[in-house]
């Protein structure tokens, strides 16, 4: 490692301070690298972990999120439902159905974990983030509000081969 | 009716009057808990007579939240989530000691191609650390400029580690036996791979330049100006034995000339593959702690080039059980995080739960030679010190 103290040998602060000046003149003359936010957005990578979208027609309440859940920041209920058999002389058969899927974003702490154990795929992240709120309670978002997330889905980013 | 004073005994008398004047009662002030230098919630009871700190005595515990409790109600990956939180700057460096150590329990063998994910996430979270000292400690010291620089190139490292995980911050991204392998897609569905997405090398190397080419700005604009040095040239000196006596990890310790990395000695990650620096310092001063991180951000950049040069191809994680039980025994493993060394002492009796979790993190020890450190010194030398250490006040309560 160099040691660059005393570079000039002096205490003079001038030469250290107009070496300094020229790097900020340079700045100065560059674009500037932020984003003028509420006018301007930037498109978050599809990775990018936003909010969880639900699809509750592939969710069969196995509860696995809701156990899974760090927080316990998922509430989840359902019932048992009756089918008809599809054959004439079929047995009945129960379906489990969503009643309840509620996820509360003042408690997540976006860690991804019901995400990656949903063994149905019923769960998955958009990088959506505008949905702060005045009161905290609003944050609870119900069963269709996180159902509409899945519209924000991107598709997943190719890979490096 | 006035009396006619000796003018010899006049003068012992002001004299006294002034030494009696001069002996001024010690000023109890507090620092913080609110203050900008403290990063975080630290609160320093500070005697002081005039412009000299008498004795200083740091309160800690604002940020306490009880990680090492709460470790044991939650599942091993459930505590992969929480423990980036500990030191919220390098989130994906604290994961790695622990998931090392569950790993090391359940003798599991990672694959080289999450080992070199894993270093390569490492590094980065150094850079990014440094770079977030490189702005705040200038600017402690009254400089504002460098601020915008650092971070403006830190982004770009953020940007790599969210395009890779989805998360800035707090990457989540291992898990015991590698990385993350998928996201979205369950057992029942197609998986969604975690692996590196494209364009991944490519951005990585530019953003490698960049950091270098901040590196070189940094050392125009902070490194080489008088006035940065005449506040930290020999001011806060650490001697070497004292660093060590107090359990001084990292850069700090690296900057008193001691050279003991622990990238070299413990094989968590495979640095054993590539070369590279250990940058050691010569006078343990606030200075030679800033050249000692400067320096790393450049070892760090080697260490990335070389390795996304060289990733091999394979799975993210290697077999593991469905449902995570680790066997009975206690493991401690230790890793260089940016901030010195970070431990995980593991007891496990079995199951998803670990029994103990102890967490030695690096900003505690380095905090504690505070108040030998501060002592004597001018309260505006204050600050310049407190900085220098870089220490997170999560990663001092975790």
């Amino acid at each position: 490692m160099t040691d660059t103290r005393k570079t000039n040998g002096s205490n003079n602060p001038i030469p250290g301070f107009i070496k300094g000046m020229a790097v900020t003149m340079k700045a100065l003359l560059t674009k500037p690298p932020t984003v003028n936010y509420p006018l301007e957005k930037e498109t978050p990578v599809a990775r990018a972990r936003g909010v969880i979208a639900l699809d509750p027609e592939a969710c069969t309440v196995c509860m696995l999120c809701a156990r899974e859940c760090p927080d316990w920041c998922i509430y989840i209920e359902g019932h048992k439902e009756e089918v008809p058999p599809a054959k004439e002389g079929g047995r009945v058969r129960t379906r489990a159905t969503l009643d309840r899927f509620d996820i509360d974003y003042a408690l997540c702490m976006y860690c991804g974990i019901c995400v990656e154990v949903c063994p149905f795929d019923a769960l998955f992240w958009s990088p959506e983030y505008e949905y702060s709120e005045y009161d905290v309670s609003e944050m609870l978002h119900p069963m269709e509000r996180l159902t509409d997330w899945l519209k924000t889905v991107p598709d997943p980013p190719p890979l490096e081969s | 009716m006035t009396q006619q004073l000796d003018p010899v005994a006049a003068m012992h008398l002001s004299d006294a009057a002034v030494s009696v004047e001069l002996e001024t009662p010690d000023m109890t002030l507090n620092i913080g808990p609110q203050h900008p230098s403290t990063h975080g919630v630290l609160r320093l009871v500070a005697r002081v007579d005039g412009e000299r700190v008498e004795s200083v005595e740091p309160v800690i515990g604002y940020m306490h939240r009880g990680y090492e409790k709460i470790s044991e109600v939650r599942t091993f990956a459930q505590i992969t989530a929480l423990i980036n939180r500990i030191d919220w700057v390098s989130g994906f460096a604290n994961e790695i000691p622990f998931i090392v150590g569950v790993e090391r329990l359940m003798d599991i063998e990672v694959p080289e191609r999450a080992q070199y994910i894993r270093l390569i996430l490492t590094e980065m979270t150094r850079i990014s650390s440094h770079l977030l000292f490189m702005s705040s400690y200038p600017l402690e010291l009254g400089a504002a400029t460098p601020l915008m620089y650092a971070l403006r190139e830190r982004e770009h490292v953020m940007d790599i580690i969210e395009g890779l995980t989805g998360g800035r911050f707090h990457p989540n991204f291992n898990r015991v036996g590698g990385v993350k392998p998928a996201a979205g897609g369950g057992s029942t569905q197609k998986k969604v791979s975690m692996d590196l997405q494209a364009g991944f090398i490519a951005a990585t190397d530019a953003a490698m330049d960049k950091v270098l080419s901040v590196c070189d700005e940094l050392d125009t604009l902070v490194t080489g100006n008088e006035f940065f040095q005449a506040r930290t040239v020999g001011v806060g000196v650490i001697p070497a034995e004292k660093a060590i006596l107090y359990g001084v990890s990292g850069p700090n310790l690296r900057a008193s000339g001691v050279n003991f990395d622990l990238r070299k000695h413990e094989q968590v990650l495979p640095y054993d593959q590539f070369e590279f620096d250990i940058p050691v310092g010569a006078n343990g001063d606030c200075y030679d702690r800033y050249l000692v991180r400067l320096a790393e951000i450049r070892q760090s950049v080697r260490i990335i080039k070389q390795a996304v040069s060289s990733i091999p191809s394979g799975p993210l994680q290697a077999k593991v059980p469905r449902v995570l039980k680790v066997p009975r025994g206690q493991t401690y493993v230790r890793a260089e995080n940016p901030k010195g060394e970070m431990g995980y002492f593991i007891v496990s009796e079995g199951g998803r739960i670990p029994y103990r979790l102890k967490i030695r993190s690096a900003s505690f020890s380095n905090l504690s030679i505070l108040p030998w450190l501060l002592e004597d010194q001018l309260v505006p030398d204050l600050v310049a010190i407190m900085g220098s250490l870089d220490f997170v006040l999560g990663d001092v309560d975790r």
